[in-house]
């Protein structure tokens, strides 16, 4: 946490930062270590994703037709599908997309939901009670529900899966960090700030926000997963970003079209990367949770 | 008690109003066309503008939109549900139909959950920090991270792969054939189930860890009743109460998730109808159920208020 009253505000320079957030992760190894593990495979799910046309055996759209639907071998250690595309590239290059959605909604729906309940609980009033609704509106959709039929009245696409998945992410954001900037406003440092003639902008953003930042960061980390649960889902679907892209979701429906007996590896391997993915992000969640506000150890 | 269950009814309708303007938002108004929606961008480039205004005219889509609107209101309230593009039935005999086998999965999953669920609880609060306890809380954070609708295509394969066995495709009602039926619901409501008996887990764990701490279970301790006595009839109770508000959510998950999950079993639900329904682009159908979704988990979660406001004499009805 940021002491409140530092003696000598001290401009953090450069090299400064970047031990401070040195310091930060070595601390994080040490409170949880557990999680610390399952980000270092989140982060090289990320490098996997970011270096896939390095890593990626096969290009993942091109079909070797002397081989199609193979169980894996040497050639192929995750074996081809119908058209004989390459498996084990299809699931790296899968990342991408689940990676890019997940990151893109998350951050898309999580910040215009904080920023929402942020107004909501500074100005509060009719403004917050008719927000209120909405947002209670928002949530009588189960998340996957609303997705679909946003994502289907928009139209497949990457950027239309990113903001199908975003809304269905807001009313989260809004209602945490609207509870947390209730509970703020009556600090005395705020009504002190408030006593000195500060403005509305400047007690929002100066004063509230920076303590803000960690109730928004435990909350992006955990829907992470969720939101590449709900992208595979969509992508199985078939209203998630359309084929021939490689996307996990998009993996699993081919599968089942393949035929009437699905071949195991084109089942096993997509699935396997969803659980991997979704694990890792969800245990680092856990851990940042746990590190930044010891009050929640341990609960859901 | 009864002026707080009308309070919580009107609120509902209030939502429920919303929802249907949500739902008419989404399906009509967000920039996609219905046309292209139907016919595919290929499709919609070949027709020309005269056949375009037909079919619009035809649809009711060239009036107003609040008397498009208020048309599907009244349809709605005359449980006129409309018809697919694609199909003759009409989607209320279709969601007759169907909706059983969906409510019998989402049921037995929910029963399922708590079978399952508070148990593992009981034996992982009892002993915290135990490799039990450990075991269990991996197994549950494994659990909410697998797809569901993974695990299905996997349960499918395997019991093709070693047993030769498919559950039958045709939908059967319970009272016809209880066998049949069974063997369609049974393997969406395991999966769906055990996903939900993750949370309920993990839940009813911290929950029950909480209230093992309070005052009053120590002073049922103090007076020699026997441990197993405290926690069965002092502490579970209390704990189950936020579970039971949990459960009343998953219900809801219950409902999205049962989509994928009947769609990689072919179970001839409604799920697998939302699945036709979203696949084929048939937007009246989708605005339908999607606002029948939506309805029955407000009401769901009024039923889960009401429960919880009848057990918990905490909660004052005002």
């Amino acid at each position: 946490m940021t002491a409140i009253f530092p003696a000598q505000p001290a401009l953090p320079t450069a090299a400064s930062r970047a031990r401070s957030v040195l310091r930060g992760v070595g601390r994080f190894f040490r409170r949880a270590p557990f999680s610390a593990f399952w980000g270092c495979i989140a982060a090289a799910i990320v490098i996997m994703a970011v270096a896939a046309p390095v890593i990626a055996p096969y290009e993942p759209l091109k079909s070797d037709f002397r081989s199609m639907q193979k169980p894996p071998d040497e050639k192929h250690w995750f074996g081809t599908d119908q058209i004989g595309r390459d498996t084990l590239s299809r699931v790296i290059y899968g990342s991408r997309a689940s990676l890019t959605v997940a990151f893109g909604a998350v951050l898309f729906g999580t910040t215009v939901g904080a920023l929402w309940g942020l107004a909501c609980g500074y100005f509060g009033g009719r403004f917050d009670m008719i927000s209120q609704r909405l947002i209670e509106f928002l949530q009588s959709f189960p998340d996957l529900i609303l997705a679909m039929a946003i994502a289907m009245a928009l139209g497949g696409g990457l950027g239309t899966v990113i903001v199908a998945i975003a809304i269905t992410r807001i009313p989260f954001g809004g209602r945490v960090i609207r509870s947390v900037v209730l509970s703020l406003k009556e600090i005395q440092y705020v009504e002190a700030a408030r006593g000195l003639g500060a403005s509305h902008k400047r007690l929002m953003f100066r004063h509230i926000l920076p303590q803000c930042v960690a109730p928004y960061l435990i909350l992006a980390t955990t829907h992470l997963g969720v939101a590449i649960v709900i992208e595979a889902s969509l992508g199985f679907l078939g209203v998630g970003i359309p084929p021939p892209s490689p996307t996990w979701g998009n993996m699993l429906s081919d599968a089942l079209n393949a035929g009437l007996v699905p071949p195991w590896w084109l089942v096993l391997f997509p699935g396997v990367a969803i659980t991997i993915t979704v694990l890792a992000f969800n245990l680092l969640g856990d851990g940042i949770r746990d590190v930044l506000d010891p009050r929640l150890r341990g609960s859901v | 008690m009864y002026s707080y269950i009308a309070r919580r009814l009107a609120f509902g309708a209030l939502t429920v109003i919303g929802v249907s303007i949500m739902v008419f938002v989404v399906m009509r108004i967000l920039p996609g066309d219905p046309l292209v929606a139907i016919f595919g961008p290929e499709g919609f480039t070949k027709l020309s503008d005269k056949e375009r205004a037909g079919y619009m005219a035809a649809l009711g889509l060239s009036d107003p939109l609040w008397v498009q609107y208020l048309a599907w209101v009244k349809d709605i309230l005359r449980g006129d549900f409309g018809h697919s593009f694609f199909r003759s039935e009409s989607v209320a005999d279709m969601i007759l139909r169907r909706g059983p086998l969906t409510a019998e999965i989402a049921l037995i999953s929910v029963v399922l959950s708590w079978l399952v669920g508070i148990p593992v609880a009981l034996v992982s609060a009892l002993r915290p920090n135990t490799i039990t306890d450990s075991l269990v809380r991996f197994v549950s954070i494994l659990f909410l991270a697998v797809p569901g609708f993974w695990v299905g295509m996997l349960i499918v394969l395997a019991l093709l792969f070693w047993f030769g066995y498919r559950a039958p495709m045709a939908g059967v009602s319970l009272f016809a054939d209880p066998l049949a039926n069974l063997q369609l619901v049974i393997g969406p409501a395991i999966v769906l189930g055990l996903g939900q008996a993750a949370y309920i887990a993990r839940m009813g764990r911290s929950s029950l860890l909480e209230v093992i701490r309070e005052d009053y279970v120590r002073t049922a301790r103090a007076k020699g009743l026997n441990s197993r006595l405290v926690i069965a009839m002092h502490a579970l109770p209390n704990a189950l109460l936020p579970v039971i508000t949990l459960s009343g959510v998953l219900l809801g998950l219950v409902l999205a998730g049962s989509i994928p999950v009947e769609r990689a079993f072919g179970t001839p639900g409604l799920g697998f109808a939302m699945f036709t329904a979203v696949s084929e682009r048939d937007v009246f159908v989708m605005q339908n159920l999607v606002f029948l979704y939506a309805v029955v988990f407000v009401l769901l979660n009024i039923v889960v208020d009401v429960t919880i406001a009848l057990l918990d004499p905490r909660i004052r009805y005002r």
